[in-house]
């Protein structure tokens, strides 16, 4: 009898749990490393003494639990924000209707290319792809300057990229696709694959297999080449094809939710994190570069004045990235 | 005082017992001797009310307790002990809260005297606070009788109670069942493949073969018999 | 049915709410995927010849998995549990460690080992890595299933035997006869957990049936062709179920002991040495190997990375202790309602079997399923009260595991004799008394040992709680997860000793509540 009651109270308690009548709260949702995002988040809720409730995941672990979540909460949302680590995420939301315009005021002198026109998702803080490599490997001639250079026969096995399927590399093999065309790129990954491509599970692994010199070189973000560089002496990275086609960069985006329960405090967290401040947080702890003109970064993190980004349009990428998918994945399984 | 009306018994799609017809009468021990598998323990399940008959009924006291496919009475009220062929010792009970477990929980009265009193009768009293793996295969026995016994149940139902015993031993306890007809005024019925076991104590023999009775009489009766199966079973 | 339900009042309500709350809203979400006429089609088409070559694969692997996890863990619980080995409590314990440990860290771990003694990790990252790996972390599985069985035998059939002949014939003829239900169970289980594992494969880069379930959500969104690819997963464990269930009710041979502790425990003599020497070197690979990697990743010239993990996750204590020791109770509860039933009954009424098929359904389910059922059915303004509170995560946790419970308690039940119940019976005590002061004593180290089996899978759990946890709430494995992905190995690492010692802490601690309360049961029934 006692523990029937014993378990009866504990049951309640679960049940009660689950009926906080807090206000002053927003829920976010976010697919950037927990490391990076939630010193943000905890600076906002000091800030403003809103209570945030975060969900995590990362694009690393392929966002299984956030936008699969998104999406099948659609009916009844349960998130007020959403924070990705790139644009491709958030437009997959717009596209299914899930988000909500916001134009906020902080935003205004960030640039057109990285926000939707739409006003459904707004760009920071970008990461870009680079190539990591392990100097013990690479004398600086043999460094790659081009992801052209990756398909030459010096470099048989010793490059690695992450699972195309998933996150960023996904993204950055799409970029190609709008940028170069379907022949070419298709010609580059059959190249790349008869060089003995080696598939890391995710960009971390791409870091790790580098770091351990398992690899010479492999493609990544920054923030993950910035950590490499910090743990490692003898890791570096740089940005490819500065000469060339140049290099991806992905900003963070952040959109607000359809029909969610707290859009105020939603707008709220938006500006916060659109702002000149959010984004030197972010290129402190995670390299990332500001959109803003004149937010000052810490030495090592690069700006995006000093890098030739390629010239993408993140909605036609984002319909490509759909496309290629099959194709993708019989590439990866060859 | 227990009768047993063309009873019929299937276990899955075996027939055990077919259209068997019984008496037993009151405070005598009726013995059901056969061979393994002639339904003797499924007589006696029938008759506690642990299994329903396929088709016919059983009385006992005048009373219908079971029928086609029901049970009229429980178990627990046709005032019925079993001893169980393997005993059935609760093993994380004492020998004592073996015996008091059934009294404690009807919430009858002077438990412990009459646990106390059962165990005297039996020469346990030593080993009251003991577990059952504590004691010998004699021993339990004796639990599982004075356990059924407590309860003052007008019918004691015995399924091969003696079958792990030696011969020493075999002849105390059969002593003891004897006594228990006068001393509990009980009607024993009494299961067995060991017919010197059955003539020892029987007051009348019932010899069952395939689920049929085949003779049924005093022990004499039996011991004179002409029947085939019976002579041949007594031989072995 | 009305004289059902007066008759069983609490099973009839656990079933209700276990069909209702659980399994209905996973089948409703099959239901839609296949009564999707637009959908169902075109995904049809996409269940190719690779598709099933793929499952035949995946079958292979979980199938070599099972076999040698059962042969080895069967090997140590007879060395453990019926032989007179030298320090077997502690050995019983280390070997349970990898139970403790989140499949995809070992997984990290022993691809980390690869590279630093070989120069690569090829070896690994191949279908033969991922059954070793996944070998390992099930063989304790196994051991404890046939470790049971093993102290269940009754000492007179082996004694029996040995009238007649030696040994070997004995162990062969007798006593690996009588735990073979032990032995199958202990297969399927482990079938069916290492063709649902995703992670292992995963890390090591190798396609599997489950890994291409995942790519259809995570890279494709399709979740209509995901779920009927787990169709085909659920239909291969059915059919195992199926002839698992067929085998063990022709079995005659259970064993009850008359006295307690009876089981016979042997002296090895001469296979001493090969016998100690085999638990030692299991011990080695399964455990020690992967900790000294763990060890050097998480403390390889530095501390301060194992401080940080420790203020990482201690927030996390409290939630996930609660979570997992609430899930486990219910989980024993469900498990045992549903063993009790088929005791009563002695053959397996309709209600039973369903109630099986429902939790084994559940078990073979992918986790991101799951989570995406329990989302779409809770996820509604008249159930917010379940919906975002931790109710939904124990909804979670007894859809993964109940099957695993019911199964244990069901063979922990199978060895009281109805008699012990009946004898009662007829001694007018009430089917709640039977229950509480017959029953529940006599499978009290068995509730025990599913308790603490619920309690680390619960505590571990990551597939349905990443998708269904209440935002702001911080759990252990979610944390580990999330901070893995942009972390120095050495910190991932630090987080994994942490994980592993609170999980060991709090299976201590159980282990002493256990031991004060079963301490005066010196008894064994079978």
């Amino acid at each position: 009898m006692r523990l029937f009651t014993i378990v009866t109270i504990i049951l309640t308690l679960f049940i009660i749990s689950g009926c906080s009548n807090t206000t002053n709260e927003i829920v976010v949702y976010t697919s950037v490393d927990q490391v990076f995002s939630e010193p943000v988040l905890k600076e906002f809720e000091n800030k403003t003494g809103i209570k945030v409730k975060a969900v995590y995941d990362t694009e690393e672990t392929k966002s299984t639990g956030v936008l699969n979540r998104l999406i099948a909460e659609k009916e009844n949302p349960q998130c007020d924000l959403f924070w990705s680590g790139d644009p491709i995420r958030t437009i997959v939301l717009k596209n299914r209707g899930i988000t909500q315009p916001y134009q906020s005021p902080e935003a205004t002198d960030i640039n057109p290319a990285f926000k939707d026109p739409q006003h459904n998702w707004t760009g920071f803080s970008a990461r870009a792809r680079v190539l990591i490599y392990n100097k013990n490997l690479l004398k600086p001639n043999e460094i790659p300057k081009s992801i052209f250079n990756l398909t030459d026969e010096k470099y048989k096995g010793k490059v690695a990229i992450a699972n195309p399927l998933f996150g960023t590399t996904t993204f950055h093999i799409a970029a190609l696709f709008t940028t170069l065309g379907n022949e070419k790129t298709k010609q580059f990954l059959t190249a790349l694959k008869v060089n003995k491509v080696v598939i890391a599970t995710s960009n971390g692994d791409v870091k790790k297999q580098v770091m351990q010199g398992r690899v010479a070189c492999g493609l990544t973000d920054t923030d993950d080449a910035f950590e490499a560089a910090k743990e490692n002496k003898n890791t570096g990275f740089l940005f490819l094809d500065q000469n060339g086609i140049g290099s991806l960069i992905m900003p963070n985006t952040v959109c607000l939710i359809k029909g969610s329960p707290n859009t105020n405090n939603g707008k709220k967290l938006m500006d916060f994190l659109l702002s000149k401040d959010t984004e030197a947080m972010l290129a402190r702890s995670c390299a990332q570069m500001p959109l803003h003109k004149g937010v000052k970064v810490p030495a090592g993190v690069a700006s995006l004045d000093s890098i030739i980004p390629m010239k993408v349009n993140y909605d036609k990428t984002a319909i490509k990235l759909e496309e290629i998918q099959n194709y993708l994945k019989a590439w990866a399984e060859q | 005082m227990v009768k047993l009306n063309n009873i019929s018994h299937t276990y899955g799609t075996k027939s055990v017992i077919n259209d068997l017809s019984l008496s037993m009468e009151a405070n005598r021990l009726t013995c059901l001797l056969g061979s393994s598998g002639c339904g003797k323990t499924t007589i006696l399940r029938l008759i506690a009310g642990l299994d329903k008959p396929a088709s016919g009924e059983i009385i006992i006291d005048n009373k219908t307790v079971s029928k086609k496919n029901e049970i009229v009475v429980l178990p627990q009220n046709r005032a019925t002990g079993m001893i169980f062929q393997d005993l059935a010792l609760w093993p994380h009970f004492t020998v004592y809260k073996n015996i008091a477990f059934g009294l404690t929980e009807r919430k009858e009265k002077n438990v412990k005297e009459r646990v106390i009193e059962v165990l005297t009768f039996f020469g346990l009293t030593e080993h009251a606070n003991k577990y059952p793996h504590q004691l010998s295969g004699g021993q339990k026995q004796l639990v599982a009788i004075a356990r059924s016994l407590v309860l003052k149940p007008k019918i004691l139902l015995m399924d091969e109670p003696l079958a792990n015993l030696d011969v020493k031993l075999k002849r105390k306890i059969l002593d003891h069942i004897s006594n228990l007809i006068r001393e509990f005024n009980l009607t024993i019925i009494y299961v067995t493949h060991d017919h010197k076991e059955a003539f020892a104590i029987a007051d009348k023999v019932v010899v069952l073969n395939k689920g049929k009775v085949e003779e049924e009489g005093s022990v004499e009766q039996i011991k004179e018999s002409k029947n085939e199966y019976v002579k041949f079973f007594l031989e072995y | 049915m009305g004289r059902t339900i007066i008759k069983q009042p609490l099973y009839t309500i656990v079933y209700l709410l276990f069909v209702l709350l659980v399994v209905f809203p996973v089948a409703y979400t099959f239901l839609l995927a296949f009564f999707n006429i637009d959908s169902l089609g075109k995904n049809l088409q996409l269940i190719s010849i690779e598709t099933v070559l793929l499952l035949l694969k995946s079958v292979l692997i979980a199938a070599t998995v099972a076999l040698f996890s059962t042969f080895s863990g069967t090997l140590l619980g007879f060395l453990l549990y019926k032989t007179k080995m030298k320090h077997s409590s502690f050995f019983k314990l280390a070997l349970l460690i990898p139970l403790f440990i989140s499949p995809y860290i070992l997984a990290v771990a022993w691809k980390d080992f690869f590279f630093i003694m070989a120069g690569n990790s090829n070896i690994i990252s191949s279908e033969l890595g991922v059954a070793l790996v996944l070998t390992t972390i099930y063989t304790p599985l196994a051991m404890l299933i046939t470790g049971n069985a093993f102290s269940g035998i009754d000492s007179k059939l082996e004694e029996s035997g040995f009238m007649i002949a030696g040994f070997h014939r004995t162990m062969s003829k007798i006593t690996l006869p009588l735990i073979k239900p032990a032995v199958i169970s202990s297969f399927v289980l482990i079938f069916i957990f290492s063709i649902s594992e995703f992670s292992v494969p995963a890390i090591l880069g190798v396609k599997v049936f489950t890994t291409e379930i995942f790519t259809q959500f995570s890279a494709f969104y399709n979740h209509s062709l995901a779920i009927l690819q787990s169709a085909l997963l659920l239909i291969i464990c059915l059919l195992l179920l199926f002839a698992e269930g067929k085998y063990i009710a022709d079995a005659s041979f259970l064993s009850v002991g008359n006295r307690g502790n009876n089981t016979k425990t042997y002296q090895l003599n001469k296979r001493r040495l090969p016998g100690f020497l085999f638990v030692i070197i299991w011990l080695f690979i399964s455990v020690i190997l992967p900790f000294i990697i763990l060890f050097f990743q998480t403390f390889n010239n530095e501390t301060t990375n194992f401080i940080r993990a420790f203020k990482l996750l201690l927030p996390t204590f409290g939630n996930s202790i609660t979570l997992a020791t609430t899930g486990a109770l219910v989980i024993v509860f469900i498990g045992f309602v549903a063993a009790y039933k088929n005791y009563l009954s002695q053959t397996q009424t309709k209600t039973g079997k369903s109630f099986d098929l429902f939790m084994l359904f559940l078990f073979a389910t992918p986790s991101t399923i799951i989570g995406i059922s329990l989302i779409r059915f809770y996820n509604h303004p008249a159930l917010e009260f379940i919906y975002s509170g931790w109710t939904i995560i124990i909804i979670g946790f007894v859809a993964k595991f109940s099957f695993i419970a019911a199964r244990l308690l069901g063979n922990a039940m199978k060895k009281i004799p109805a008699s012990m119940d009946e004898a009662a019976q007829l001694e007018g005590i009430s089917k709640f008394k039977r229950f509480l002061r017959i029953i529940v004593p006599l499978v009290l180290p068995s509730l025990f040992a599913t308790f603490i089996i619920s309690f680390i899978f619960s505590l571990g759990e990551l597939g349905i709680t990443i998708m269904v946890y209440p935002p702001g709430t911080e759990i252990m494995p979610i944390k580990v997860y999330t901070i893995m992905a942009n972390a120095p190995q050495s910190l991932v690492s630090s987080m994994t000793l942490i994980v592993f010692s609170v999980t060991l802490l709090m299976i201590i601690g159980f282990y002493f509540i256990a031991k004060s309360i079963i301490k005066k049961q010196s008894y064994v029934v079978g």
